[in-house]
Order: structure tokens, then sequence, then C-alpha cells
């Protein structure tokens, strides 16, 4: 008997997704998981613009993650140009960076993940039964995005943000409001984790290779070596490792290592930088009793919790050490030249590279997601997690999965 | 209530003609009440205005409509993180037993700012 499934609409994710199950004899013979929002052509748009328009358009390309893209994209710019930020705008971006991951994991695990968990269709379900759950959500949904507006300047793609430094300085009664917010809110990460510890994980091994910054003076966000269990190399080296390819079913790209996938993401991250978490954060990967390195994806959701507590305690390190000073933003030369940028964003890896002519415009773009890199290692690992459930040892509960 | 103590919460893009009604007639209004121009829905989340007056393009209308209590909003399921829009967020805010009152004053995408904004006068 051979039946074929199409789910047009894949709730709770990040975007919009299709995916086509073809199953025939108890075997899956094709599974095509495919992104299906409107073709977007960012990188096109930039060209022709000036250098320093790159971040304000390419910040358009998420609501959810737009800080991400503003600041990748000025790295990429002033790896171009030769210039290296202050420390104060480094930290700057780096709060930036990390409040924007506060408000994405809590977003994403109290309003995408934990309905799944507990059997309920949607969040709005599940709020007259798990509303002290929801309002910890809410609460450090608000702590991340006050981070981003006293910093940025705007709740969403924001303003402050520039090539060659910071136009507008938060004011240190902001500062220091902003930090007794997160270091309320950290009473909430610390119960999402212990939420999400307590929860049942499919045992699944997808055998990724993982993929994250690695920097040896901290947890990478803004800097460090592409690294993975096998591998490593610098970002200028990336189109060398890395190749993107096109499906015609979809409108995203894949991304490949060599011919096979790789995953990126929070589960990444902790598998490759577990020993720059934060103290707290380190009690709780002790409480979670997750064995590092996983390649399961479902610990990613672990990973999130976690990560919120050490981006807590990074935001109010760098909050308790920030003075600001006035510093003007630089004026950068422009100069035929080539640049990459990559950080780390709520999703993974994100890529930026511009190439930009002697009068400073932009001649060539190049961005690359975390969501078009997980992408093959999410529709194999479908595939892998479908077929499994046809093994005759599997009990009912995972077949029913 | 002091009318100049009034917060309305304007939803839309001035820059875009078919979304950008709602703030025409808002600015209309700035020298009475305190107007706040949203970014992202979830704001609403953390008000501590008892009472959230919204003004928004509502498409398929011709004449403007007010709306009372979130109990009366339909939201769609979420099917991801871009659909945290102002429906879902009221409903949360409904289903978490907010005591808030809220109003949404609808208004057509096209017509007369100066004209409409007289008829929704009374609903804030």
């Amino acid at each position: 008997m051979s039946r074929l499934i199409s789910l047009n609409h894949i709730t709770k994710i990040e975007g919009h997704a299709k995916l086509v199950l073809g199953i025939k004899r108890g075997k899956v013979m094709r599974c095509e998981l495919s992104a299906v929002e409107g073709s977007r052509y960012f990188e096109g748009l930039v060209r022709g613009r000036r250098y320093n328009e790159a971040h304000e358009i390419t910040s358009r390309i998420c609501g959810i993650c737009s800080c991400a893209h503003v600041i990748a994209a000025i790295s990429a710019v002033e790896n171009a140009l030769g210039y290296s930020p202050t420390e104060q705008t480094n930290d700057l971006r780096k709060l930036l960076t990390l409040g924007e991951r506060i408000r994405s994991h809590a977003t994403h695990l109290y309003f995408l993940a934990l309905p799944d968990y507990l059997g309920y269709e949607s969040a709005l379900a599940m709020a007259s039964r798990h509303k002290a759950d929801l309002e910890s959500a809410l609460r450090m949904m608000k702590a991340g995005n006050n981070v981003i507006r006293t910093i940025g300047g705007r709740d969403l793609h924001p303003v402050s943000a520039a090539v060659g430094g910071w136009l507008k300085y938060p004011k240190k009664e902001s500062l220091a409001i902003l930090k007794k917010e997160i270091v309320e809110a950290k009473k909430d990460a610390l119960k999402t984790c212990k939420l999400f510890f307590s929860l049942k994980y499919p045992k699944f091994d997808s055998g990724a290779e993982y993929f994250s910054l690695v920097d040896s003076k901290e947890y990478a966000v803004l800097e460090g070596k592409f690294t993975s269990q096998h591998t490593s190399f610098e970002k200028w080296q990336y189109k060398d490792f890395v190749n993107e390819y096109h499906e015609p079913r979809s409108t995203a790209n894949f991304v490949v290592k060599g011919d096979h996938k790789y995953m990126v993401g929070a589960l990444s991250r902790l598998n490759n930088n577990h020993a720059h978490l934060s103290r707290d954060a380190k009690k709780m990967l002790n409480l979670s009793r997750l064995k590092l390195p996983s390649t399961n994806p479902f610990h990613n959701n672990i990973a999130q919790a976690i990560e919120t507590v050490h981006c807590m305690d990074k935001c109010i390190e760098i909050l308790e050490s920030l003075d600001i000073k006035n510093e003007p933003v630089e004026k950068l030369k422009a100069k035929e030249s080539g640049g990459v940028g990559c950080i780390e964003v709520p999703r993974g890896t994100l890529w930026h590279e511009y190439s930009i002519n002697a009068e400073g415009i932009i001649t060539n773009a190049n961005i690359i997601t975390p969501t078009a890199q997980n992408l093959l290692s999410i529709q194999e690992d479908i595939r892998a997690f479908v077929q499994s459930a046809f093994d005759p040892w599997r009990g009912k509960a995972h077949q029913e999965l | 209530m002091d009318v100049k103590k009034k917060k309305l919460y304007v939803f839309g893009n001035r820059y875009l003609e078919f979304d950008s009604l709602g703030t025409k007639i808002a600015e209309s209004f700035s020298k009475e009440i305190s107007i706040s121009y949203v970014n992202a829905p979830e704001t609403l989340l953390y008000s501590k205005d008892k009472e959230i007056t919204i003004i928004d393009v509502v498409r398929g209308i011709r004449k403007p409509v007010l709306i009372e209590g979130a109990s009366r909003i339909r939201s769609r399921k979420i099917m991801s993180l871009h659909d945290f829009d102002l429906g879902f967020v009221l409903r949360l805010m409904h289903e978490l037993g907010s005591d808030k009152k809220i109003k949404i004053i609808g208004v057509p995408q096209h017509g007369n700012a100066a004209e409409i904004a007289k008829e929704v006068r009374p609903w804030i």
C-alpha cells in the first residue's frame, strides 16, 4: 500500500514551509521539505545601494531577527572596508544580539514548542491551565524586547547601530532599569529550564555535523571560527566549505557542507561552546543531564532554555561594565573591496557577504540564513524519524507520534 | 476621565496608501489625546493602561466600526512567529484573564480622513 502525505502549512515554525511524504509498504520513498514564502530578492535589492544602507534594507528580511541582519550586514561592510569597531560598539552590538535571542527563545519555547509537548493546539488553548508559564514567557519576551528598544532605539528594525559605530547612545538611567528587569526575568529563565528539562523528548540521533562559531574567549556571539566536531575554518573561507543550491520546489536555497547536511542553532552552539557558559547556565546544563555533544534535534529546546539563562547573565555582565562614552561614528573611506560578516543569531549562524566598488556602491551580495542551512538537515531528520516509526520494535506511541 | 490622559494605540503604515488612514485620523486627535504608534502588537501585553483603544484599517468595510472586547475577535492558528499579530495578542490577553477594557476602532482602507475622524470621535 502506498500513501502520499502533503502538509501544505506546517505550523509552529519561523517562516512558512511545506512537507510532502511518500510512503510505500512501510518505506519512506519521498520526503521533500520546502520553504514556500514568496521570493524576497534582498540580495538584488541591496545591489546598487551605498554600503551604509545594506543593514537598513536587509533588516527587513525578518521581523523576528531584524537585529541579527543589521549586525551581520554592518560586520560584513566593516570587514570589507578594513574597520574594527571599538570595544564599546562591540558591547552594544552584543547586547542587541543577545536581547533578540532572549526574546526569540522565550517566544519559540512557549508559543511554538510547549503546546506540542503538552498536547494543546496552540498557546491560546493552554492559557487557562498554564497561565503562570505563559506569564513567565511574556516577562522574558518583554525583557528581551526592552534590551532591543533601549540599545537599538526601536522594538523592531533597530536604528542606532551603524557602519563605523553607534548613532544614539542609551542613557545611563535606562541601562540601570534594563539591568534590573533582566535580573527579574532571569528567575523566569531558570524556571523555564526546569520546565523544559521535565518534558519527554523522543530518542533520535540525527548524526548531523553541528556547526557554530567558536570563540576562544567567550560563548561565541559576534566573533570566532565556524567550527564543527570535525573541522574549523575562518569566516572568509566559507565559500570553500559551504555550497548553496536551489531546488525549484523551494523559495529558500538549500545549503550543504561538501555534499552533506549540517545543523546550526542553539544545540550546535551548546555542543561547541558549553565551556564558556555563565555559572548559572552551567548549573542548569548539569541539572538537565543532557549529554553533550547531542545531535538529537529535539534537544534544541533544552539548549534554547539554557542559552536564555546564559544570554541574560551576559547582558547583566555587559551592563555592569558599560560606561558609555560619546564616540563619534567613524566615517569609512570607500574602496573596492569585499567582506564577510558571520554572527550567531537565534536560529544559528548567519552569513552576509558584500562586494563594494571604489565609489562605495554594493556590487554583489550573498546572504545565507540559518533556516537555509538547516533545511536539508530537517528534511533528512524527518525522513529518518518517520522511517523509524515503521521499525517493528518501536512501540505504538512512537508510531502515533 | 480627563480626555487628555487618554491614549490611542495606532496600527498601520503611514507610507502605504491602503494602510495609512488610521494614522491620518489619529493625527487629527493628537492635540487632545496621547498617540502611541505601535511597531509590534505585543507592546499591548505590557501596557499599564486600564483601557486600550486601538485604531486600525480594516479591509472590506465602507464605514467605521467599533469592536468592544477581545472575546469577539477570532484569531488564526499561530502558524509561525510571523502570525504573532494583533488578533493573537488580544486573544491571548483575554485568555490570560486580562481585565483591560479593549476597544478597536476599525476604519476603511480609503476615505476622507477628516470626515471619518468626526464619526469615530465619540468612540475615543
